[in-house]
């Protein structure tokens, strides 16, 4: 009965039931539109982050974090053959590949900037398919002499493919050394800083001109993001057995720019719920306080026959209740429809902060958000009729019944 | 033997604030009411035959005085613990019939029984009785905005009867009512009353109701006027 009822009262005043259920539908469609837009906005990001440049791991020889060199891959890796067949034979890993990062200066003959290169292995580098080719060609796979320029340093140095440049750098033994190399394309990764400073060379050439043998770090891919922490978990114990004084780092501990992406995102996040958490509150409040006063006389009569103060409380949380429920279930239908017309009409974005290219909005709907917009409609819903509620079950019988 | 009143006033005052002063509703009222009586509380507006229907009906308390409703004291009792009594003991009538509206008349009729956690065959039976018994078992799915006042008042008396009160409380029941509709209702409760000897106690001024009343309780200024013993209609 109290079930029935309540459904009743709900459906009684068309209009006004209309007009809230309509507000917790938007705030629920709102909920899940942005959520869904997080979703894939942080598996983006985290994939791009990990694949195009962190790795799922990073290996390096121990005290390499800890320890201020005192000249360049002091604590670099000297024979990696070993260690990545042995990575390399658990299924999970997809690949391994060196690299070495070093500073220097960049010259045309004419004017010289200081440019931040990673040493790669082509083949490699090109299966994380980090960055874009805007001319010439990606690093050869056996030329050492080769570099690929970001976009606003081959502009800085009027390089272009097949263009030679002059990098200088402090070796291994704290000498300077300078190699001549030969453009090959220019790229861009979307960052406008990174580019204007990025060379990219063959691990070889690297090593011929910081005069090493060394790399300084290993990056392991897996297939699944998901196997970071047992991947981990089981490298950790491998070099433990074998000895290898080595230390290592996932990609979380590296991704920065994805923490703060994330920690921004949430917090956006968390103000619209916050936003729709209070209009659902009021709405629905308003809803059941208009009910509760149109239908004293109603309630008195209630109580005069014997309807207890608990019950009576029920009764109007069960409402408050309905209209969440009526209203979560609509907003996810609608939430449903409205992310997949989004994902089908393709609607490009303006580009990021720091980034150079637009990219296309998409949402995708996870289970957890649609379990938290449903359950926030509830739950608010609820929450805001318990006050009015509490009100109606204290309601003076005698003052109610004569209410007009 | 004597048997027990039903109910029992004994010296009841209530005084309402109204505005800045307090106006006396009832002024040392004592009063027995019997089993089975068929009782008129008659007087003008105002005398208080109301506020003597609230405070009988549990719906309201006294300033002073005591009022025992089938022997016990309900004085102290907070009138949120009385719900119990006003469920199982009483029954209510009312002037604007105040039926659930969106419940069909069969359900208003069902809703003291629900509340009684009577056994769902056993209510079926009893709400489709009561429905038989006030002549409206053809519009049982209807619902009140779609009965007439005369219907609307008899579905108001089925469900003040389901729950087998002991005492039915009714504050102008055909004062809303054209006077052929009324005296149907009237000719009903007396028929229920002689029936079930379950107790009836009308407020009204309705002299129509009040020549009806096996006993006419008078009222004026709050206070009881005299109370002239009619003689039995049943003799």
């Amino acid at each position: 009965m109290l079930t029935k009822l309540a459904l009743r009262n709900v459906f009684r005043n068309r209009r006004r039931s209309a007009i809230t259920l309509l507000v917790i539908v938007f705030g629920a469609v709102g909920l899940i539109l942005f959520g869904g837009y997080k979703a894939i906005t942080f598996h983006g990001l985290r994939e791009s982050t990990i694949r195009n440049r962190l790795g799922h791991l990073q290996i390096y020889k121990a005290g390499f974090e800890r320890a201020e060199a005192k000249k360049p891959l002091e604590y670099g890796l000297e024979d990696v053959a070993q260690l990545r067949r042995a990575i390399q034979s658990d299924k999970r890993v997809r690949m391994t590949t060196a690299q070495i990062t070093l500073m220097g200066l960049v010259s045309n003959g004419d004017k010289s900037e200081t440019f931040m290169a990673t040493g790669v292995e082509p083949k490699e580098d090109k299966a994380m398919n980090a960055q874009r080719l805007v001319s010439g060609t990606d690093l050869p796979a056996n030329e050492s002499d080769a570099v690929i320029l970001g976009r606003g340093l081959a502009a800085s140095m009027h390089a272009k493919p097949g263009d030679y440049l002059t990098l200088m750098s402090t070796t291994t033994s704290g000498s300077l050394n300078a190699i001549d190399v030969r453009v090959a394309g220019i790229f861009m990764s979307g960052v406008k800083e990174y580019d204007d400073r990025a060379i990219k060379m063959p691990l070889a050439g690297a090593q011929q001109l910081l005069q090493t043998t060394k790399v300084e770090r290993l990056l392991v891919m897996l297939n699944d993001t998901d196997d970071t922490a047992s991947v981990r978990a089981d490298l950790t114990t491998l070099f433990a057995k074998n000895h290898w004084a080595l230390e290592m780092k996932d990609w979380s501990q590296l991704a920065t720019f994805y923490h703060q992406v994330v920690a921004l995102y949430n917090g956006i996040f968390g103000f619209i719920g916050m936003v729709v958490f209070a209009i659902v509150i009021f709405s629905v409040a308003n809803t059941i306080v208009m009910s509760i006063f149109e239908r004293t006389r109603e309630i008195g009569t209630m109580m005069a026959i014997g309807t207890t103060r608990a019950r009576i409380l029920r009764l109007f949380l069960a409402e408050g209740l309905m209209i969440g429920v009526i209203g979560g279930v609509a907003g996810l239908l609608f939430g449903f429809g409205i992310s997949n017309l989004i994902n089908r009409v393709h609607i490009m974005l303006p580009p990021p902060p720091g980034y150079t290219q637009g990219y296309p909005l998409r949402v995708m709907l996870q289970p957890g958000i649609l379990i938290t917009a449903f359950l926030i409609a509830v739950i608010t819903s609820t929450l805001s009729s318990i006050l009015p509620a509490l009100k109606a079950s204290r309601l003076k019988i005698v003052d109610a019944l004569g209410h007009i | 033997m004597h048997q027990q009143p039903l109910v029992r006033l004994l010296d009841v005052t209530r005084t309402y604030p109204l505005g800045r002063v307090n106006v006396r509703a009832l002024t040392g009222v004592s009063l027995d009411i019997d089993r089975g009586d068929f009782l008129a509380l008659a007087g003008p507006s105002g005398s208080g035959k109301t506020t003597l229907l609230n405070l009988i009906g549990c719906i309201d308390k006294p300033d002073s005085g005591r009022i025992l409703i089938d022997g016990v004291d309900v004085t102290p009792v907070p009138l949120h613990r009385l719900a119990a009594t006003r469920r199982d003991t009483l029954g209510f009538i009312f002037q604007t019939f105040n039926l659930i509206p969106v419940l069909t008349a069969y359900e208003n009729v069902e809703y003291p029984l629900l509340l009684q956690h009577v056994p769902a065959v056993q209510r079926r039976k009893r709400v489709l009785d009561w429905l038989e018994q006030v002549g409206l078992s053809d519009q049982a799915r209807q619902r009140p905005d779609q009965l007439s006042g005369g219907q609307r008042q008899r579905v108001a008396i089925a469900r003040a009867m389901a729950g087998q009160p002991k005492l039915v409380l009714a504050d102008e029941p055909t004062a809303n009512l054209d006077s052929v509709t009324a005296a149907k209702i009237l000719d009903l409760l007396e028929t229920l009353n002689a029936r079930t000897r379950c107790t009836f106690i009308f407020a009204t001024h309705d002299p129509a109701l009040m020549s009806r009343a096996q006993r006419c309780v008078r009222m004026h200024d709050g206070a009881l006027v005299d109370e002239p013993l009619l003689e039995a209609r049943a003799s």
